[in-house]
């Protein structure tokens, strides 16, 4: 069950409401020990693809499997060791957040009844426990939808849209919350719009739109598609663009607003490096003071935004 | 996190502690508490009470407040208040997650959905049985007690009327947590079952063409099984001629058919 290099595989996974298909033919992997990013936009089918591989909602066809089991053949097998949150965390708000987790717990198991202080111990609400959940704030409820999944000391935390709707102050603690979970060996799988955090937060990701994954890989791969460019600012641009449009390195050179943006035949992360070194000592030895030498990258919202408009254009 | 490597133990998830978490989301709900204590407890003090102090008063013209004839009464009272609260109860037991929208929550924990659905019956009769003890035992002491001149209920008509009255309760319980599982509202399934309950059964009962099709109401196969001594003062409508057997056969065949249908519904539906 925990030796599988992926926690999440899905093959031809579909699911259709009548007409409309809403989740296409994915084909989903999810490493193990990763934060992994499943964007799109709003209606995108992010959330039906997560109710189904938790079982809350049938597939029409295609295959699954959570921390290697195939679902639904050994659902209860394969949830038993699966946080999740679905849209927002849930509870009976007129019980108290730990009655809330001694309700959840009853169901996992007698287990999860002894980590129920400790849960609420590692997101902060101790001292809230025993208050009724409608005095909750949103952040509050999202801590504690978080302390609910580690009652299953989970090897996977799916997390639908965790940070709709909380502040800056309460999505940094929600990155550094996540983030610690990985470092203990967890994978969590969370479903986003908002692309800025998933980049901080996330190491590898799918984009799906419509239904259908269109690209998926780790954050670096997806924001260095197409050949490494530099942005070089300089007392000289002039001079510096003419000596630079001569190295070997350098494909070509474009200056904009006072800066020079220069794109590079290599690829590789170590020529690359070198290349960078090389422009930087030349211009110097030729008597240009450089000022700005820095690689320039396509942030996420760059290249999701490429990504579904050429999508948009094709339809 | 314990060593995420090693090999995962079987399942092991007892079914009582599901029974508790169901007890404890019905005991916690101050408002439901409140009227099922009024409807079941209150119920029984308010007449027995009232009757007490008329005779207290005017004895000439009101009788003694206990008695067997008055427990005829009580019970009867009981039934039909006692039946709304478990009406009220199987309600939110049936439809309390789904609501709050923690049915979700509760699947995503790998648990049988069946298991989810079976530890509210357990779980909102817990709930249920200490009001109805506590409302019997009331009325037990109030027809023996206040009895006087007239004759006093006999141990073994107690025992028969208290089971009665917990297999009325039961049944509307049952019935209730049934179609609030299948409907999943709250307030709809109160609503279909009050209606049923006071003014669908009378009618079905007092349409003597339906001739046999009356055995299958439950109202009417619940009142043939009480206790015959207390006779006329629990029937609510008319009389329906059945067998005790095809009576128990009735209410039997309601019970399975709503545990089965509630069942059935909370293991397919979305959630």
């Amino acid at each position: 069950m925990t030796t599988s290099l992926f926690v999440v595989e899905t093959a031809g996974l579909t699911k259709r409401f009548g007409d409309r298909t809403v989740v296409r033919d994915v084909e989903l992997q999810v490493p193990r020990g990763s934060a992994f990013g499943y964007l799109g936009p709003n209606g995108a089918g992010k959330t039906t693809l997560i109710r189904m591989l938790l079982g809350l909602t049938g597939a029409t066809a295609g295959s699954m499997r959570l921390l290697g089991l195939p679902v639904p053949d050994r659902r209860a097998e394969a949830l038993s060791r699966v946080g999740a949150i679905v849209e927002e965390p849930r509870f009976h708000a007129f019980l108290s957040g730990r009655e809330n987790l001694a309700i959840v717990a009853a169901a996992r198991g007698p287990e999860a009844a002894t980590r129920i202080d400790g849960a609420l111990d590692r997101v902060g609400l101790t001292r809230r426990a025993d208050d009724r959940v409608r005095t909750y704030s949103l952040g509050m409820r999202q801590r504690l939808g978080i302390a609910r999944c580690l009652l299953a000391e989970p090897e996977l935390l799916i997390l639908d849209e965790p940070m709709n709707g909380l502040d800056p102050a309460g999505i940094e603690e929600f990155r550094f919350l996540i983030r610690s979970l990985v470092a203990e060996g967890r994978t969590v799988m969370l479903s986003s719009h908002l692309l800025d955090e998933v980049e901080k937060t996330c190491d590898a990701v799918a984009i799906v739109d419509r239904g259908r994954i269109v690209v998926q890989g780790t954050i670096a791969e997806l924001t260095r598609n197409g050949p490494p460019t530099l942005v070089i600012g300089s007392a000289d641009n002039a001079r510096a663009g003419m000596l630079l449009q001569v190295h070997k390195a350098v494909g070509d050179v474009a200056a904009e607003d006072g800066i020079l943006r220069v794109r590079l035949h290599e690829r590789d992360d170590r020529a690359v490096h070198e290349a960078v070194a090389d422009i930087n000592r030349r211009l110097v030895e030729a008597g240009v003071p450089v000022y700005r030498l820095e690689p320039e990258h396509a942030s996420l919202e760059q290249r999701f935004l490429e990504i579904t408009s050429r999508l948009e254009e094709a339809a | 996190m314990s060593a995420l490597t090693a090999t995962v133990a079987p399942l092991r998830r007892p079914f009582v502690p599901l029974v508790r978490a169901d007890l404890l989301k019905l005991r916690r709900n101050r408002a439901m508490v409140a009227t099922a204590a009024a409807m079941t407890i209150g119920a029984t003090i308010v007449p027995y009470g009232v009757l007490a102090l008329l005779h207290a008063f005017n004895p000439t013209h009101h009788g003694p407040a206990g008695g067997v004839a008055n427990l005829g009464h009580g019970a009867g009272v009981l039934a039909l208040f006692g039946s709304v609260a478990a009406v009220i109860v199987g309600a939110a037991a049936g439809a309390a997650d789904l609501g709050n929208g923690v049915f979700r929550e509760l699947v995503v924990t790998g648990r049988s959905r069946v298991a989810l659905f079976a530890s509210r019956i357990p779980g909102g009769l817990a709930f249920l049985a200490p009001l109805v003890a506590v409302a019997f035992t009331i009325m037990a002491a109030a027809t023996v007690g206040l009895a006087g001149s007239l004759a006093a209920p006999t141990v073994w008509l107690l025992a028969k009327t208290g089971l009665w009255l917990v297999l009325e309760l039961a049944f509307y319980f049952v019935i209730a947590l049934g179609l609030a599982s299948v409907i999943g509202s709250r307030a709809q399934t109160i609503g279909i079952l009050l209606a049923w309950r006071l003014a669908v059964t009378p009618i079905l009962v007092s349409i003597h063409a339906l001739g046999v099709g009356r055995d299958a109401v439950p109202g009417a196969a619940l009142e043939r099984i009480a206790p015959q001594t207390l006779g006329e003062y629990v029937r609510q409508s008319g009389a329906v001629p059945m067998s005790m057997m095809a009576a128990v056969a009735t209410v039997l065949l309601w019970t399975a058919f709503a545990v089965g249908l509630g069942a059935w519904r909370t293991a397919t539906r979305d959630a």
